[in-house]
């Protein structure tokens, strides 16, 4: 039997530190993403330590990240990652131990079974990454096409789901 | 002549880059070092010529998990030398900002980093495989020091709220009230942290450390205090250069401290729980001997007990302090420049944190020197590796560089700010 039908529950994660160059992508998405999502989606912008995420996302039916990504073919390139399939790139995780990157964190909820069923990564590569620096233009002009692309992939993750009726 | 070299290339777990070098002749450790290739990032030589307001922003991102300490350590050092005294509310402020710092440093290193070492494990999360409950639980609490360093100090990592002479802002009574009852379950899952990491199955050794630590007349210390030790050190901080010197040595690039008269000395959980005992309240001393410890813990592997009890302890007082919290009438005190020394040391999660600044008139800093707690244990961590290896010449290698490792990673060393990695090389002839 099956009753009520309500959305699926979504987390948007932008990451990165905005005051490192073009590891600042996520928190300028998380900006133009503002006031585009349901109310009932969550979006956080949030740099550092991606360890305290694995709470934060505990429940959530799926995820969609948005980072930043070292430079491999071309700064300003938008990788989509379906981690049903596609595994993180190595480059992801951030090297210091006290600071567990999203490969870690993932890795980590998924071990512990609080990972959204579903997890789509957005990585645009950056080129500079040097402290104070600004977004470089190449990257800057990814901003608008990565926000609506979360945009649609809320749409496409959201629609309704049936809840099985509770009981019995 | 029989000579063996075991290395280790690259330690995981630590903070910081650095490798290990061990040489073994004719059946004994003839050298243990401890290589820290991480660059030096030159703080002392570009903070001269900068105002005494920006330095707490500036020394915070030494550490991005210790930045409570570094700015406190400043702080204290500008208020000393310009004559400022920060006391009642805010001094309790200091001090609870400071026990958030503690929970989140020493839970992820407790569980993450530290507990596979003694169940057998490559890291955290392979170990979550099998105890995930531990791993949920060492998540909650260091989630919860890193909201209470967020909530007083602006933000998680590289705090922006701390300023000579008190906070830019302080919180109201409302806005502490839901800390107060997360630290309340946190009070209680490093409870049960200390009863897990006592089971644990520890190596037999202890050393005879010389312990060094700030020791206060009531309190177990956080800001303040007289720097002493277990043998014969009862010094105020700015004599510091009287006891100890630090020393180039040509296989780091982070300096090595020593006792001017002894060597080798010991900084951190084990020399404050050590020197401070009795400072701790009777419900933590109680938790303490529940978990086989007495007032003293010589096993280095057993720092991961004095750990979680510090946890433990910070999740008190910190509930302490909150309960007995009124905002004070000013976010700060008044601080004005004077050309002068200041000096200050305060408890780091690692260990004292050593300061000392030269100000001009303008408060424009002239001078300045950082001794962090990790460059300090340098000494203590190569003892104790010649020590654990000395125990076990006849094993293999890899047993004796996985030994190696943990041994290291008992201090919690943060290489990065003592100049994240090691590599363990055996030399055997």
């Amino acid at each position: 039997m099956s009753g009520p039908a309500a959305p699926r529950k979504i987390f948007v994660a932008c990451l990165g530190n905005p005051d490192r160059g073009d590891d600042g992508i996520g928190a300028l998405v998380a900006k133009a993403l503002a006031g585009r999502l349901p109310a009932d989606v969550a979006l956080i912008a949030r740099g550092g330590d991606m360890l305290a995420l694995i709470d934060d996302w505990a429940g959530f039916d799926a995820l969609i990240c948005v980072d930043a990504a070292v430079p491999i073919s071309g700064p300003g390139r938008i990788h989509r990652l379906d981690l049903a399939t596609d595994a993180l790139p190595a480059e992801m995780a951030v090297t210091s131990s006290h600071a567990f990157g999203l490969a870690d964190a993932i890795r980590l909820a998924r071990t512990l079974g609080q990972a959204p069923q579903e997890i789509i990564v957005y990585a645009v590569e950056g080129h500079s990454f040097d402290p104070g620096a600004a977004v470089t233009p190449a990257v800057a002009d990814g901003i608008d096409e990565v926000a609506q692309r979360v945009v649609a992939e809320v749409t496409r993750l959201r629609p309704l789901m049936t809840l099985p009726l509770s009981g019995g | 002549m029989a000579t063996k070299t075991i290395q280790v290339d690259y330690l995981a777990r630590v903070e910081g880059e650095g490798a290990l070098d061990l040489h073994i002749s004719d059946g004994r450790v003839t050298a243990a070092r401890l290589n820290i290739f991480e660059p030096p990032r030159f703080f002392e030589a570009f903070l001269p010529g900068r105002g005494y307001a920006e330095l707490p922003d500036i020394v915070a991102r030494i550490c991005g998990i210790c930045p409570i300490a570094y700015q406190m350590s400043s702080v204290h050092a500008i208020e000393r030398a310009f004559g400022a005294k920060v006391d009642g509310r805010l001094r309790a402020l200091r001090r609870l900002v400071y026990c958030g710092e503690w929970i989140e440093s020493h839970a992820l290193h407790v569980v993450m980093l530290h507990a596979p070492d003694f169940l057998g494990f490559p890291d955290g999360i392979s170990m979550a495989r099998e105890h995930g409950d531990a791993v949920r639980n060492g998540l909650a609490l260091k989630k919860t020091g890193n909201e209470l360093m967020s909530l007083l100090g602006g933000r998680e990592v590289h705090p922006v709220n701390v300023m000579a002479g008190g906070f830019h802002r302080v919180p109201t009574r409302v806005e502490l009230a839901p800390m107060a009852e997360k630290l309340e379950r946190a009070r209680d899952l490093a409870a049960g942290l200390v009863r897990w990491v006592a089971t644990f199955p520890f190596p037999d050794l202890e050393r005879d450390y010389e312990f060094v630590a700030l020791r206060h007349p009531d309190e177990y210390p956080f800001n303040e205090g007289r720097l002493v030790s277990n043998r014969d050190i009862d010094i105020d901080v700015s004599q510091f250069d009287n006891e100890f010197e630090e020393r180039h040595v040509s296989h780091s690039t982070a300096l090595h401290s020593a006792v001017k008269r002894r060597g080798a000395y010991l900084v951190g959980p084990m020399a404050r729980y050590a020197l401070n005992f009795d400072r701790l309240p009777a419900s933590v001393q109680a938790l303490a001997r529940e978990a086989g410890l007495g007032p003293v813990c010589r096993n280095p592997f057993k720092s991961i007990v004095v750990r979680a009890i510090e946890i433990y302890y910070a999740c008190e007082e910190a509930l302490r302090l909150i309960a007995d919290y009124t905002p004070p009438d000013a976010a700060s005190v008044l601080v004005e420049p004077r050309a002068a020394t200041g000096f200050g040391c305060t408890e780091a999660p690692r260990g004292i944190c050593w300061h000392r600044y030269e100000f001009d008139g303008e408060g424009t800093i002239r001078a300045a020197r950082i001794v962090p707690p990790t460059s300090q244990n340098q000494p203590s961590i190569e003892d104790d590796l010649a020590a654990v290896a000395g125990t076990m010449l006849d094993q293999p290698d890899d047993a004796i560089r996985g030994r190696c490792e943990q041994s290291i990673r008992n201090y919690d060393p943060c290489i990065s700010c003592s100049a994240h990695f090691l590599k363990l090389t055996v030399h055997r002839e």
